[in-house]
């Protein structure tokens, strides 16, 4: 009697995670399309403020005519941060494929979810300095002395604001990829 | 028939006194007597597992909310640090301004109000987090706190990186862009605006732990 009870219990509980089983199967697929374009925003942005490398065709003694991002720190971390980001989301690919397979891998989630979280701080710190100094290079600050330099390099300023965008879609992703480990998490 | 029952019982009356002796609550142990008398030895063994998921939970709740009051007092000091700097130099000439505040530059406008909004969330998550302590397998309040706080750890850090690079360029200044280090004479003001930024690091850090300490929590099994 002890045995059917269990049998019971158990055919009962397979049958009431097949659909729950489905959405989690969704859940991590769209975790793993999620990680794609984050892949594709980062690496997009740490190469194109990579590769700035503007000279203006004229000469003073007082003042640089040529500007790259290894002039300001801040971009140097920028494309760092970025680039070990992009780093880090290749690498888990296939450890979200592995979540597709088995849905019921709770372990190897919440340390996704962990890597995940600190993967977000650090692209967050490394955009929102970058972001600082394209906005002082823009407006300048006449309290402090500082003239914005976008009024002589243009096509530099534009590829620095340009790269921006696909870090912020980075952290956006980020933020939906937290959502969706912990979704998953929470309903196995 | 009744001496069967009575054997399943003493079968499982020990594993579930085993099981209800690692929890802190001493009324489940009495609990578990008398639902493992009066039951099935299957009813009795899930109650049994349940409450001590709920005794394991409740330490992370616990840990959550002390990280949540650690977490109030680092953004509520960086901003308050960031948002009092008032500095004026004794001097005078017609070329430089000298006094110097926290809203003459936009990102440290931007530090204060990201720290404020995180604080006054952190206050407000509060109650959710003692809805956790006593309810420990609670699921909704919990997956709810943990998306707001990933957009807190994004905001922060934020308002963290973009004050920090401005720091850092009012500490060196910049010889390519002509940009003078001004902290050379606002001393007062660079100090207090370096330790709001770090302040603002440490609560990024303990919001990133309490990501961390959340997502443990919502797992149904240990």
């Amino acid at each position: 009697m002890k045995a059917a009870g269990a049998l019971e219990v158990g055919e009962a509980s397979s049958r009431a995670s097949t659909p729950g089983r489905g959405l989690n199967r969704g859940i991590s697929i769209l975790d793993l399309v999620l990680r794609l374009v984050a892949v594709a925003g980062t690496l997009g942005s740490a190469i194109a403020m990579g590769t700035t490398n503007e000279t203006l065709p004229f000469f003073t003694q007082f003042i640089r005519f040529k500007a790259q991002y290894s002039d300001l720190p801040s971009f140097t971390f920028f494309v760092i941060a970025n680039a070990v980001v992009s780093a880090y989301l290749i690498l888990s690919l296939p450890l979200s494929i592995y979540h597709i397979a088995r849905s019921s891998a709770r372990g190897s989630r919440i340390v996704l979810t962990f890597l995940d979280a600190a993967m977000l701080a650090l692209l967050t710190a490394g955009a929102s300095a970058a972001a600082a100094i394209v906005y002082l290079a823009h407006k300048g600050n006449a309290r402090a002395n500082w003239f914005s330099i976008c009024q002589q390099f243009n096509s530099f300023c534009e590829r620095i604001s340009g790269s921006l965008i696909g870090s912020f879609i980075g952290i956006v992703v980020f933020i939906l990829l937290i959502l969706l480990s912990s979704i998953a998490i929470s309903r196995r | 028939m009744k001496s069967g029952d009575a054997t399943a019982i003493n079968i499982s009356e020990p594993s579930s006194e085993s099981k209800v002796s690692d929890t802190k609550g001493k009324s489940t142990t009495a609990e578990t007597k008398g639902k493992a008398a009066a039951g099935a030895p299957a009813v009795a063994t899930t109650k049994a597992t349940k409450i001590a998921r709920g005794g394991w939970k409740k330490g992370l709740a616990i840990f959550d909310f002390i990280l949540r009051i650690l977490a109030i007092g680092a953004t509520l000091g960086a901003a308050i640090s960031m948002g009092t700097t008032d500095q004026t130099l004794p001097i005078f000439t017609q070329f430089f301004q000298f006094q110097a505040s926290y809203s003459d530059l936009p990102a440290f406008t931007f530090f204060v109000i990201a720290n404020a909004i995180a604080a006054g969330y952190l206050v407000l998550s509060i109650p959710f987090s003692i809805v956790g302590i006593v309810r420990p397998n609670i699921v909704g309040a919990r997956l709810l706190l943990l998306i707001f706080d990933t957009v807190m750890v994004a905001l922060t850090a934020a308002g963290a990186g973009s004050a920090a690079a401005i720091v850092y360029l009012a500490h060196t200044g910049n010889s390519s862009a002509n940009w003078v280090a001004i902290c050379q004479q606002f001393d007062d003001f660079c100090q207090q605006v370096s330790g709001a930024v770090v302040g603002s690091f440490i609560a990024t850090l303990i919001l990133m732990m309490l990501v961390v300490t959340l997502a443990l929590a919502l797992r149904k099994q240990c």
